[in-house]
């Protein structure tokens, strides 16, 4: 090796030297630097989770930690106070603290927490220790080591119940609002300030006749619509520059009445909403008040209506209350009574009019009334002027709004004309009987005296024969048979005269009576010759009439059917005919009949067809007088030669 | 056996009054006849306690006193009410019949037109009253 060699190798070695000492040098000092830092650095670190560590515990909000298999770690103590679990004690594993409904939501949120490292504004309801019910608001995120590996997971819980609540609350009370606006009796529109429709309803879109629904109108132009809508008024101007002046002047404005074409009549009223010192809108609402506004226009007219009645009607009016005092009468009472309204008011009604019984009368009605009965009644009432009257009054219980009796109305007719022409009656009904009574009795002793005469003519010949026997000749016998006779028909026409006028005088009682007992005695005691038969082709009825007469009836027509058979055969044939109200009887026979033109003469008193002994033209007038007092009729129907049949009726 | 009545008649009129007398004669009874031609006569004649009739025969239409006033006397008085009397009248209504018996009559017979019819009625009439026990004062 050279020196040269050598040499450079020295050099080359001492300047390699001095570079790694320089170098060595630099490096120590780096590290010497790194030192520091990192001394710093864990330093800020430990400040730093310090001061994290201090954040977690003292932050208002629950912060939890938990590991993967959702054992909780660690509950600051917002959580402990929040979970009611004291973790130092309790275990606690977050999936018991599920609320079972929102389970599912719970696993959604936590695979998103396990996929993606963290979920963002959880929010569900939870159980507490004490099996309370909470709604929380759940910010996670996963914690990794320093291999990025997971290890566990922080949650921060906000216990949010207080709020979800009062949101619902609010919700509900929107809901509410909203189908309380829509279903409202009154029309509502709500304007925003530049008169947009921000709320409306279904009675709006009524009243309008508008045929969207309130919500098709949210949105249009207020002004717009109502200028579209002026038609509707009766005065289409004076709606329309009546509301620009409101909407100018946004006061409110209450009980605007408005008068549609249609005859509606709406009131409409303007709210401007304001909140704090800022406008929110305006609302605008109307209301149908057609039928109270025509309510008591018709009140008001049935009111006068009836005031005029009771002012100008003929009866007297007069109200009065539980004590009887008189609080109104009308015009024609103070006619009726003679006193005026002034001197009547107060006063007590029983005892101003009061006449024998009257007032007596009065007090017992008036409390008949204040049991609530209507009534109707008769008194003598005095009048002003001390005359005597006689009021019908027909009262009734007047009563308040609460249904309670407070007094009477009684409606008073004067009947004192009436009363006096009923007593006139009375008095003339009373000498009417008493004159048929007298009459009757006058026929008795009439009769009695004309039939006195006739027996002693008839003992005075019966001894002119007697005492002459043997010395009188034909002539003078046949002479004196007929005066016998003469004086028979004499006595049968003074007994039938009696008959006659007995008939419908004397009102005895009608009963029941038996026609078919009554008519088979009657022809056992009558005379029937051998060649007349007496047939009954029905039962006949029971009646409700006079015996007496009822027979006398039968008898006058039987014994006629029997005197006018000239057949040698005779045949009489009863028979009835039930109708509705009344029995037809027939009675026929087959003697000499009438002929048609003397039909209606032989009921008539003293037109005997025949001149005989024994007919005296009385028996049919008093038969038709006995039919018409049993409400029936009496014809016939008659074939001169073959016979004559009798119908009459009798009342059931 | 058959008694001799002493009758009292009360009638006013004549004919009526011979009609019974001759009536008692033809049929030959044997009874006395007391008349009165009123009920005021008849009054007097009843007076006298110790010759009072058997029987009174009585008509009802007379003047003054008239056949039902003189009944009501009649049965008002003590002894007198004893007395039968039967009305012999034509009058044949109902309320006077009726208010005859109410009073008290023995019977009531209505006169008939026939004289032949008379004196049988009188005849019967007479004969039942003669076989009847009568009340002697």
């Amino acid at each position: 090796m050279s020196q040269d060699q050598s040499e450079i190798l020295k050099r080359a070695l001492t300047r390699e030297k001095a570079a790694r000492k320089a170098a060595e040098k630099i490096l120590e000092e780096k590290s010497r630097e790194l030192y520091f830092t990192s001394q710093r650095l864990e330093q800020l670190l430990d400040e730093k989770s310090s001061q994290l560590q201090g954040v977690f515990e003292n932050i208002a909000d629950a912060y939890v930690v938990m590991d993967l298999q959702g054992n909780v770690i660690k509950f600051n103590e917002a959580a402990t106070k929040l979970f009611g679990y004291d973790v130092s004690i309790d275990k606690v594993n977050v999936t018991n603290l599920i609320y079972k409904e929102d389970y599912q939501y719970a696993m959604t949120s936590f695979y998103e927490l396990y996929t993606k490292g963290f979920f963002k504004g959880y929010e569900a309801r939870v159980y507490t220790k004490s099996k309370e019910v909470k709604w929380v608001h759940i910010n996670a995120s996963v914690i990794y080591d320093k291999d990025k590996k997971p290890v566990a997971a922080q949650g921060i819980v906000r216990d949010i119940t207080n709020q979800k609540i009062s949101e619902e609350k609010l919700i509900e009370s929107e809901n509410r609002l909203a189908s309380l606006v829509v279903n409202l009796d009154s029309g509502v529109i709500l304007e925003d300030e530049n008169r947009k429709i921000v709320l409306t309803n279904n009675k709006f879109c009524e009243l309008f006749g508008l045929k969207a629904s309130p919500k098709d109108l949210i949105g249009l132009d207020c002004k717009a619509a109502s200028e579209q809508n002026k038609i509707l008024f009766k005065d289409p101007d004076g709606f329309l520059k009546q509301m620009r002046a409101i909407d100018e002047a946004k006061k409110e404005v209450l009980g605007d009445e408005l008068e549609m074409v249609d005859g509606k009549i709406l009131e409409r009223n303007y709210t401007p909403i304001v909140l704090g010192q800022k406008s929110k809108g305006y609302l605008w609402t109307f209301k149908d008040v057609t039928l109270n506004r025509t309510y008591r226009k018709s009140l008001e007219a049935q009111k006068q209506k009836y005031y005029s009645i009771i002012a100008n009607m003929n009866l007297g009016l007069v109200e009065v209350n539980n004590q009887d005092e008189i609080l109104m009468v009308n015009q024609s009472f103070e006619q009726l009574s003679g006193y005026t309204e002034k001197e009547l008011k107060g006063k007590n009604a029983g005892e101003i009019f009061s006449a024998e019984t009257g007032s007596e009368i009065i007090k017992e009605e008036n409390k008949k009334r204040q049991k609530g009965l209507s009534n109707s009644y008769e008194i003598k009432a005095k009048n002003k002027s001390g005359e005597i009257r006689y009021w019908l009054i027909s009262g009734a219980p007047n009563y308040n709004l609460e249904g309670e009796v407070v007094g009477s109305i009684g409606i008073h007719l004067d009947i004192t004309e009436i009363k006096n022409l009923e007593l006139q009656k009375e008095k003339l009904l009373a000498k009417l009987e008493k004159s048929n009574d007298e009459l009757q009795e006058y026929a008795h002793i009439v009769s009695h005296d004309l039939k006195s005469p006739l027996r002693s003519i008839y003992a005075l010949v019966s001894w002119l024969k007697e005492d002459n026997q043997g010395k009188l000749d034909d002539v003078s016998l046949q002479n004196f048979a007929l005066i016998e006779s003469t004086l028979e028909k004499m006595e049968q026409l003074i007994t039938d005269v009696l008959n006659y006028s007995s008939v419908g005088a004397d009102n005895t009682a009608k009963s029941e009576v038996n026609l078919n007992t009554m008519v088979s005695e009657l022809i056992s005691m009558l005379y029937i010759p051998d060649h007349i038969h007496i047939k009954s082709l029905n039962t006949l009825p029971n009646i409700n009439g006079d015996k007496t007469k009822l027979q006398q009836l039968f008898q006058n027509l039987i014994s006629n059917a029997v005197k006018f058979i000239d057949k040698t055969e005779g045949h009489i044939i009863i028979d009835v005919e039930d109708l509705k109200s009344h029995y037809k009887f027939s009675i026929k026979d087959n003697g000499i009949g009438i002929d048609k033109k003397f039909h209606d003469k032989i009921f008539k008193i003293f037109h005997a067809l025949n001149k005989s002994k024994d007919s005296t033209g009385i028996g049919l007038s008093i038969v038709k007088k006995i039919v018409n007092l049993h409400e029936g009729e009496i014809w016939l129907d008659s074939q001169p030669t073959v016979g004559t049949t009798f119908y009459f009726t009798l009342k059931k | 056996m058959i008694k001799k009545l002493k009758i009292l008649l009360i009638e006013d009129d004549m004919i009526e009054i011979m009609k019974l007398n001759r009536t008692i004669s033809t049929l030959k009874l044997d009874h006395t006849i007391i008349e009165a031609n009123n009920g005021e006569v008849a009054l007097q004649i009843l007076e006298k306690k110790d010759n009072l009739p058997d029987i009174i025969l009585l008509d009802l239409n007379m003047p003054k006193i008239n056949g039902i006033e003189f009944l009501k006397i009649l049965k008002n008085d003590d002894v007198l009410k004893y007395i039968p009397t039967i009305i012999l009248t034509t009058s044949n209504n109902q309320k006077d019949l009726l208010e005859c018996y109410k009073i008290g009559v023995a019977g009531y017979v209505i006169k008939p037109l026939k004289y032949e019819d008379y004196v049988i009625k009188i005849e019967r009439l007479l004969a039942y009253w003669s076989i009847n026990e009568l009340i002697v004062v």
